[in-house]
């Protein structure tokens, strides 16, 4: 009962001291502020900028030149975060073996109706999420929206149909492991690509770079065919895309197991509850 | 008298509704016995902290023929004046990549949490962390 105390009253404090903060002008004496902070109008500047090629991306989504440019090692680690909580997750479920179905495929699901609808959306949201990876360096998007959309996908089709029809489809967990896989790969070499090929050519490059600068001068073309690309953003956006797609799909596919199974597995495991 | 701006007085009071949601997240996380109660917590928490985020990047309107916009520079084959009106009229984009990767490794998180409470579930039958904390073995 006592820390129930201390904690009411700590949370109680986080709320005061907040206001506090707020009224000592924390956060500036006007809000909204007037102008963003010098460091963000730095990058707004440089994001897409053909007159000082030093230090631009070329690309005219400044979100996305932070991403994966400026700030390009933090989001690196945060697709770490993202690969240990589905190997987490992963390895929670590791031994239970799924059972064949008991019936027909096709008898599982919901109605014909629900199903027929289900087949034209998913085909329009793959679509859209192409649409946003493919366009995350020129419009508000990348491969994490695009994933994230792209997963909802199988999520229907498990909701719909089920578990057995989506693999079925060919969409089984150590298929999506080995996208996922080839996704991170792709993230690792688009990341060590300009280094690389600094390295065979004999001139200075650093990892992650994208554009050419005054002491690394080479780096990947911003435009193929007057297409912008903007250099490494392109493969990053890509490849995130199947790492995100693949991952979300494989908790689903773990979610989904048939709750008779996992109970089998428990007690031949020897657990007694 | 002080002179209050309304703007400044109607997100000040904005910014402290989010900061009793946070302090009423955190009790969900702390207090809630059962394990789904706190992982809904947590994703309230973690929703308010991304809206606090995106919000301190807002600036306010120069004037109505100015506009606050998007990061995203809209104009093909920009001029160097573009580029400078596009710098000085757009909203922070720093918070927004943070908060676009943040809401997706939580959505991740946020999954294995719920994965891990339903083999919990599985094996001890119940997910109230008192007596979760009871078991032995």
């Amino acid at each position: 009962m006592n820390g129930r105390v201390i904690g009411l009253v700590v949370i109680t404090l986080f709320v005061v001291v907040f206001s506090l903060v707020l009224a000592l002008g924390g956060l500036g004496w006007m809000l909204p502020m007037e102008n963003v902070r010098m460091i963000a109008r730095e990058y707004l500047r440089i994001a897409y900028n053909p007159f000082d090629m030093n230090y631009t991306v070329m690309s005219p989504e400044a979100v996305t030149s932070i991403v994966w440019d400026f700030r390009g090692l933090d989001t690196l680690f945060e697709t770490v975060v993202f690969y240990l909580a589905i190997i987490g997750s992963v390895a929670l479920a590791r031994g239970i073996k799924s059972s064949p179905p008991e019936k027909k495929v096709e008898a599982y699901g919901l109605s014909l109706i629900v199903k027929t609808v289900t087949r034209i959306t998913i085909g329009m949201i793959i679509a859209i999420a192409a649409s946003i990876a493919l366009h995350g360096h020129l419009t508000p998007g990348g491969g994490f929206q695009g994933g994230a959309t792209a997963a909802i996908a199988p999520l229907l089709v498990l909701v719909i149909f089920s578990k057995y029809y989506l693999e079925n489809l060919g969409v089984r967990k150590n298929v999506m492991l080995s996208i996922r896989s080839i996704g991170l790969l792709g993230i690792g070499l688009t990341a060590f690509s300009v280094l690389i090929i600094g390295l065979l050519s004999g001139v200075n490059a650093y990892v992650f770079q994208n554009q050419p600068k005054s002491t690394a001068p080479i780096g990947l073309p911003y435009q193929i065919g007057g297409q912008l690309i903007s250099g490494t953003l392109w493969f990053f956006n890509i490849f995130e895309m199947f790492a995100v797609a693949a991952g979300f799909t494989i908790i689903f596919l773990l979610l989904s197991i048939p709750e008779r199974d996992v109970l089998k597995c428990i007690k031949e495991e020897g657990g007694e509850y | 008298m002080i002179e209050v701006d309304p703007i400044t007085y109607s997100y000040t009071v904005l910014l402290l509704s989010m900061a009793v949601n946070l302090g009423i997240s955190l009790y969900g996380v702390f207090y809630r016995p059962s394990l789904i109660k706190k992982i809904i917590a947590l994703t309230i928490f973690s929703d308010t902290a991304n809206t606090f985020a995106i919000i301190i990047g807002y600036i306010r309107w120069r004037s109505p023929e100015e506009p606050v916009q998007p990061p995203v520079l809209t104009k093909l084959n920009a001029s160097a004046e573009d580029i400078a009106r596009f710098a000085s009229n757009s909203v922070d984009p720093l918070p927004q990549a943070l908060v676009l990767t943040a809401i997706v490794i939580g959505l991740a998180v946020t999954l294995f949490l719920v994965f891990l409470t339903l083999q919990i579930y599985r094996l001890y039958k119940t997910t109230d962390v008192r007596e979760i904390a009871r078991l032995r073995g």
